[in-house]
């Protein structure tokens, strides 16, 4: 494995923004999820949770309602009035249209998604009809006196149910007027509140309508009469969320105090035909305020203020008790938020709506292995680099060399020059980009820092030559047609020679850059990749995908390499398999061409080539041989994975040289101390 | 660009104003705004319901005896003649809406901005529009500007979008007002949920008693965050500063006298 003088980084102050909504597609088995600063990702859990696409935030773009409707469209709406799609194939925002009725809180479709309900702050619930490329106004149900904080539409599609604050409202979708008006009691354990805000409603089949209030009650009402039939008290604290699983057996819901709870209807005795709903199991994963819940065929989905998306899967719904059905929690997105300058030994932070450059700290200082050395130079806060505009940054890069830092908001490219005077450093603007870098999905330089790559949304790559304080657009390599789809991922090859660009779903493309053509399509795998690199030298792609798989193409020879191909044959270790969190980096030792560097957020591996795959049977997160063993054993035990999890977790780590490592660090405890405070909860004994 | 009919209500005065917004639109954008005008507007129900007031006619009077082609020729009469009551009334309705449009106009003129800048502002408007082939993102960008046209001899209103009126695209001319408007209604909405998740009356304690609460049910003590952490109690740090500083002074203060 080698020993390596490490930086251990712990000052990017990067928190995560917490989870608004949740919305689950049962037909491609994705999951929409909203946060509070606008961003809006999709994971695909059938490829491993993996986070394929992300929409960057807008600061006036307060996501608050989220869903799929005609099939694959996915529409959100927020506190800014408007209504937006998004278009899942060019990763943009299709169009957004204004429902004038103030801030919008809640949207629904229909059972057959072909209309959308929006519930706004005046108090009206507007219903439009989806078209297959946009969306039109139909009309205005009756208005109400407060706004619609939730809405659900009844499964056959006449009924709807909005909760507001002090009452529940059905409408009749046809006459748009109120049918029952629902007052629910503001009384919490004697004491009245202020006020009773419906969070959530869920319209059953059968008429039932259950409701999420802020006094910690759920509710069952019966539509017909307008009466409450029964009422559950489980928290203190608001209950903000309800998900109801299609068949109508079992329904989450979230509450301010992080518990999540499943009700579930059982039979009132066994063997009768009368079922009731209970409340069966509470599952405490969040601290914060549970904000969304999701329910898909086989789990429950949670997200909250505390940034976490937890998966939950349901034992009973499991066929197959594999790892499959272990909880997930997702707090970090799988895409790279740091690049690193190895020559001047710099990192580039990506926030929300600022970049910061830092210089690490040194130390002359020497020790054995496993000390911590002490810095003779503390790491240097260089450069806080904001944003024009509400715009969140897409992606950023720092070059090589270190002296052009790139990055990119929805409609805005920026290229920057840095110049180094001994101490202190200038800034300077490229100005005039040209008109089709309106933004980019990713942005690489090459190795040398000459040229710049850049994967613009409408799914063409460019290529810029830079020359000293200005830029030269040398290239466009057009989608091929017929296809849209953004590019998201890139890798160049440190002579320069070749670029490897990927999607999110079709296969990685190589261009030559040189000859300025496409040189070859690696063969499409079912799981999208999640990390690229090209190894120096020998040119070969290593391709890392969601379900753990690691290829390694060689792209002279147009074809899978020799070891590929053996670890193919013999398959990886079922612990390697089983790894929850997606590798997002690949790098390659200058001087040992039979290492690969991984790591994901968990653990950072070594990938030893000329050593013998691990069988199952073999242990795979080897500690370090012991040292007095023979050196026979220590053999035959090696093998090639050498996997360290020291660090995590893990969001960044690359080699500065040969013998030096940087790893960022992001521990949790740092993001919940600048979270919003929680419920306070009385512990026995303290 | 869409020639409303005149309706006197809908015709706010108007202060543009130059905000800097990026991209410039496209006409994609002004079908858009076009959309949406019309739910909000209220004025397409209005003919359907005048046309069927002539044919509700049926009395129960005694039945007389009458020739099909008199009751015809009566019927016909009294249906024309409430036809020509209807359209009496609209035309002196819309008299009257006249009547305030050309005051309204009048009046928004005195607050209107310099010709100049004004024909400047349409002109471009109207070459840029058909021009523009780039897209756009945002809608609030598609503020309404309304400004009366000086050609014609009967004052029109035209309701027109202007997306970029000099030749710097970076710049798009919006209504301050409606983005005020729709600022503050934002803000109160962030305001509600901000009072009734955190307001009084929550329940919440503050994220350091929450860590120091969990480190004491730990097996494995750990520093109190506070600590670690030197972003918190800056606000406090600062006011026991000021206090000791003015403190100090007092005190140097008080013994000379």
């Amino acid at each position: 494995m080698g020993e390596f003088k490490v930086h251990r980084v712990r000052f990017f102050n990067y928190v995560p923004s917490g989870i608004r909504c949740v919305a689950y597609n049962n037909q491609s088995n994705r999951l929409a999820v909203s946060r509070t600063d606008g961003t809006v990702e999709i994971y695909n859990l059938s490829a491993n949770y993996f986070q394929e696409k992300f929409f960057p935030g807008h600061e006036s773009r307060a996501t608050e309602a989220l869903c799929w409707a005609a099939g694959q469209r996915l529409f959100s709406a927020g506190l800014n009035g408007e209504i937006i799609e998004y278009d899942l194939q060019a990763l943009n925002i299709k169009y957004a249209v204004d429902a004038f009725g103030g801030p919008i809180w809640s949207m629904t479709t229909n059972p057959s998604g072909s209309q959308l309900l929006v519930g706004c702050e005046d108090g009206s619930v507007k219903l439009f009809q989806i078209t297959p490329d946009k969306i039109q106004f139909e009309r205005n149900f009756d208005r109400q006196k407060s706004r619609i904080l939730s809405l659900s539409w009844h499964p056959s599609g006449t009924h709807i149910a909005a909760g507001s604050i002090d009452y529940i409202s059905v409408f009749d979708v046809k006459s748009g007027s109120t049918i029952h008006k629902m007052i629910v009691d503001r009384q919490y354990m004697g004491v009245s509140k202020r006020k009773c805000i419906v969070w959530a409603v869920a319209f059953l089949s059968d008429g039932t309508v259950i409701s999420a209030d802020s006094a910690g009650k759920v509710q069952f009402w019966d539509s017909a009469t307008g009466t409450l039939v029964k009422s559950h008290l489980i928290t203190n604290a608001d209950v903000q969320s309800i998900a109801v699983a299609d068949q109508e057996d079992s329904f989450v819901v979230g509450t301010a105090e992080g518990t999540v709870f499943h009700f579930q209807l059982v039979p009132v005795t066994s063997n009768s035909n009368e079922k009731q709903w209970v409340r069966t199991k509470p599952f405490q994963h969040h601290t914060h305020d549970v904000r969304a819940v999701a329910h898909s065929p086989t789990a429950l989905i949670s997200g909250g203020t505390d940034t976490h998306l937890v998966i939950r899967p349901l034992m009973e719904k499991v066929e197959v008790k594999n790892y499959d059905a272990a909880l997930r929690k997702i707090t970090f997105p799988h895409r790279r938020l740091i690049s690193c300058s190895k020559k001047r030994q710099l990192l580039l932070f990506q926030f929300a709506h600022h970049l910061e450059l830092w210089r690490l700290g040194s130390t002359v200082a020497t020790g054995k292995n496993g000390d911590t050395l002490p810095l003779s130079k503390n790491a240097d806060h260089l450069l806080h680099l904001k944003t024009k505009g509400p715009e969140n940054i897409i992606c950023s890069s720092i070059s090589p060399c270190g002296s052009w830092i790139a990055y990119s908001t929805a409609s805005r490219f920026f290229l920057c020059r840095l110049n180094y005077e001994h101490d202190n450093i200038s800034l300077k603007r490229v100005s005039k980009m040209p008109a089709f870098l309106r933004s980019a999905l990713q942005i690489l330089f090459s190795e040398d820092s000459t040229k710049l790559f850049v994967a613009s949304n409408q799914g063409s790559l460019h290529i810029m030559q830079l020359v000293e304080g200005s830029f030269k657009h040398l290239h466009a390599f057009q989608p091929l047609s017929g296809t849209v789809e953004a590019m998201c991922l890139l890798a160049v090859s440190p002579d320069g020679n070749w670029l490897a660009a990927s999607g999110t779903s079709a296969g990685v493309h190589v261009y030559n850059v040189k000859q300025l053509k496409l040189h070859c399509t690696v063969p499409a795998y079912n799981f999208p990749v999640t990390a690229l690199a090209i190894a120096p030298s020998t040119n070969n792609l290593v391709i890392a995908h969601s379900d753990q798989q690691v290829f390694e193409y060689s792209i002279p020879d147009k074809q899978y390499t020799e070891w590929s191909r053996a670890v193919q044959k013999q398959g990886f270790h079922h612990l390697w398999l089983q790894r929850d969190t997606p590798i997002t980096h690949i790098s390659f030792h200058p001087k040992r061409p039979m290492h690969i560097l991984l790591h994901d957020a968990y653990m950072f591996c070594i990938i030893d080539k000329s050593l013998p795959l691990p069988s199952d049977k073999t242990l795979l997160y080897n500690p370090l041989p012991p040292m007095n063993e023979s050196d026979v054993v220590r053999r035959r035990t090696a093998h090639a994975f050498k996997i360290s999890k020291i660090y995590k977790p893990l969001l960044f780590l690359d080699l500065l040289d040969e013998r030096t490592l940087v790893a960022v660090e992001r521990p949790l405890d740092d993001i919940i101390a600048q979270l919003p405070p929680p419920i306070k909860k009385k512990k026995f004994g303290t | 660009m869409v020639q409303l009919r005149p309706r006197a209500s809908r015709t706010p005065a108007s202060a543009e104003a130059m905000v800097d917004e990026g991209p410039p639109a496209s006409e994609e954008e002004a079908e858009h705004g076009l959309l949406l005008g019309q739910p909000s507007s209220g004025a397409a129900a209005e003919p359907l319901e005048e046309d069927e007031e002539g044919d509700d006619e049926f009395d129960d009077e005694a039945p007389e005896e009458l020739t099909f082609a008199s009751a015809q020729v009566e019927a016909r009469e009294e249906e024309r003649r409430v036809w020509e009551t209807v359209r009496r009334d609209k035309t002196l309705l819309k008299e009257k809406r006249k009547r305030r449009e050309e005051l309204f106009i009048e009046q928004k003129k005195r607050k209107l901005l310099p010709d100049t800048i004004l024909e400047k502002l349409a002109t471009a408007s109207q070459t840029d529009i058909k021009k523009s082939p780039g897209k756009l993102k945002e809608v609030n960008l598609q503020k309404k500007n309304e400004e009366c046209e000086k050609g014609s001899g009967s004052k029109k209103v035209k309701v027109q979008k202007v997306q970029s009126i000099s030749q710097n695209k970076s710049y798009v001319a919006l209504r301050l007002k409606d983005q005020d408007l729709r600022d503050s209604r934002q803000q109160a909405a962030q305001a509600f949920i901000h009072n009734s998740l955190y307001g009084p009356g929550t329940n919440r304690t503050t994220v350091n008693k929450f860590l120091s609460l969990a480190n004491k049910r730990l097996p494995v003590k750990k520093a109190a965050a506070q600590f670690l952490n030197n972003a918190w109690g800056t606000q406090k740090k600062q006011n026991a500063k000021k206090f000791k500083r003015r403190w100090m002074i007092r005190r140097m203060k008080t013994p000379k006298k």
